[in-house]
């Protein structure tokens, strides 16, 4: 424990002055923003106050923006091993390597959390702004908790790519593909079984009244946390430095 | 050598796909030494350190670090008494030196005052709160080697450490390195393709050619494969070659000169009257002597560029 502590320490470090802050602000502002601009333009048709608004804000950012900045997170992380020689430190260090991977893992998620925090928060300063008089919804709860819970799977599917594919846009792109391919699945019906809708279907993307199978949800999303946290320790554990 | 080894490596090898890298290599560090690991580019060094620091696998083989075997089990114990420095520096261009050095020691469990020790070693203490990516290339290598003395650890593995450095860098790189045995009790490894490097840096030497260990002792041993002749030129080679020969002296011919093993003045002095006498022209009398580097050349083939 004490030694995932100062893992967890170290990365911390690593991110100070790091640009992917500037993402972690921005993107879902932008996305609060056009919501917020719908949900005003369409008053006449969206009567549900919170939800309504709700249900402008996270269609863009469940399905579009989240998955692409997860996968931003998860990039960023890897990428400050990927260049400059870095693995050989990174793996030359006396720790373990499943406490190294903890460390990554453990921001991506922390990330994650931290970009719930502040969607919520737009979500609920937009909605004052815009004069909604009603209590905050309860069920926001809900949704932030099983945001998270398929924000963790889809934090492990792209460490997982982020690991092996050093391009940093690469790994990105398929994020925002996975996320855009999560629209398609959840219409389908497909939702619960496809990583990047596992996020949209628990935060409610677009149908905040929307019901879902809590247990297959909760059941498919650690599934994919264990698979995909499993291949990059098994990878780490595997992959040799070549010879330069 | 000394009955105690730091590293040992027995039948060593490392196979990609069909290429041999490493071929049965059997290294013998000793403690307290400074092993110079020498070898032309792509003579399998850098492959062969991997493998000590556990960045690569042996094919086939076995390695023991401090008497402990080099495997999964052993990974993190074994590392923790190592520091390396593998082909370039590693770093974090936007955190500055200090942040770097703080990463390392956190993860080392070594105490803090650590970095402003190796900071000092390593001359950048003034460097310490500039971002790396503003850093010269000298500076990170000296990051480099600041951030493999963290924790004053019983080996340190250095693969070129003077690349990249100037002339005065690298003096200085040598000279910090001739210490480090002395003032920490530390045993270097520290690879080069240049001999003149490890000449004055080693005590102990290993060469490895094309994958495979063709010479390992100290570096005395070294210096005494060195050998002395005389070297001969004279107006007429075929005729001289002659007066030798029934002088009972076999001369080998290179280039334009005739080169006779070494012998006493009076020998040489004989031999020049007798070369006069036949009324040869001595143009030149000059003693040579074999020099570490065509001895490196010897073993390591001609084509190899040093």
């Amino acid at each position: 424990m004490n030694t995932l502590i100062k893992v967890i320490r170290t990365e911390q470090m690593k991110l100070k002055r790091s640009p992917v802050w500037i993402a972690f602000l921005t993107l879902p502002a932008i996305s609060a923003f056009f919501g917020t601009f719908n949900y005003l333009n369409n008053l006449d048709l969206l009567k549900s106050e919170w939800f309504s608004l709700w249900s402008q804000h996270s269609l863009f950012l469940c399905y579009f923006f989240m998955p692409a900045l997860i996968g931003t997170y998860c990039s960023c992380l890897w990428r400050l091993e990927h260049t400059r020689h870095n693995w050989h430190s990174f793996l030359t260090a006396p720790v373990p390597r499943l406490t190294l991977y903890l460390g990554k893992l453990f921001h991506a998620v922390l990330m994650t959390v931290l970009s719930s925090v502040w969607i919520f928060t737009l979500f609920y300063v937009c909605g004052r702004l815009c004069g909604i008089q009603a209590p905050f919804p309860a069920a926001a709860s809900e949704w932030f908790v099983c945001g998270i819970a398929g924000g963790t799977a889809i934090c492990c599917v792209q460490l997982y790519i982020s690991l092996m594919i050093r391009s940093f846009a690469l790994p990105v792109g398929i994020a925002l593909a996975g996320g855009i391919g999560g629209l398609f699945m959840t219409s389908k019906g497909f939702g619960l079984y496809y990583p990047y809708s596992l996020y949209s279907m628990g935060m409610r993307a677009n149908n905040p009244q929307r019901e879902i199978d809590l247990v297959s949800f909760c059941v498919n999303s650690a599934a994919y946390i264990v698979v995909f946290a499993g291949l990059s320790v098994f990878y780490l554990h595997k992959h040799e430095m070549a010879a330069g | 050598m000394a009955a105690q080894n730091l590293i040992e490596t027995s039948d060593l090898t490392k196979q990609y796909g069909k290429n041999i890298c490493v071929s049965h290599l059997n290294m013998q560090v000793p403690e307290g030494a400074i092993y110079g690991f020498l070898g032309p580019n792509g003579a399998g060094k850098s492959t062969t350190l991997k493998m000590l620091l556990g960045l690569a696998r042996p094919t086939n083989g076995s390695i023991t670090l401090f008497g402990i075997p080099v495997n999964e089990k052993n990974r993190v114990r074994l590392l923790t008494d190592t520091g390396s420095l593998i082909e370039s520096p590693s770093y974090y261009g936007h955190l500055t030196g200090e942040e770097n050095l703080c990463i390392i020691q956190t993860l080392k469990n070594c105490p803090k005052e650590d970095i402003d020790k190796v900071l000092h070693i390593v001359r950048l203490e003034e460097a310490r709160h500039k971002q790396v990516n503003h850093y010269s290339l000298g500076m990170k290598q000296r990051l480099g080697l600041a951030a493999a003395l963290l924790g004053f650890p019983r080996l340190l593995i250095l693969d070129e450490p003077t690349n990249g450095l100037d002339p005065a860098g690298i003096q200085e790189m040598r000279e910090l390195i001739r210490t480090l045995p002395s003032d920490y009790g530390m045993t270097v490894v520290v690879s080069s393709h240049l001999l003149s490097e490890i000449d004055q840096m080693a005590d102990h030497a290993g060469i490895i050619s094309r994958g495979r260990l063709v010479y390992q002792n100290t570096l005395e041993a070294l210096h005494s494969h060195a050998r002395q002749q005389i070297a001969l030129r004279t107006s007429h080679l075929p005729v001289a070659l002659d007066i030798l020969r029934q002088n009972g002296i076999e001369a080998a011919v290179e280039e334009d000169y005739l080169l006779i093993p070494m012998t006493d003045d009076a020998c040489v002095a004989h031999l020049c009257r007798q070369l006069i006498s036949q009324n040869l022209s001595l143009y030149r009398v000059e003693k040579r002597e074999k020099s570490l580097e065509d001895i490196f050349l010897s073993l390591t083939g001609k084509e190899h560029s040093l």
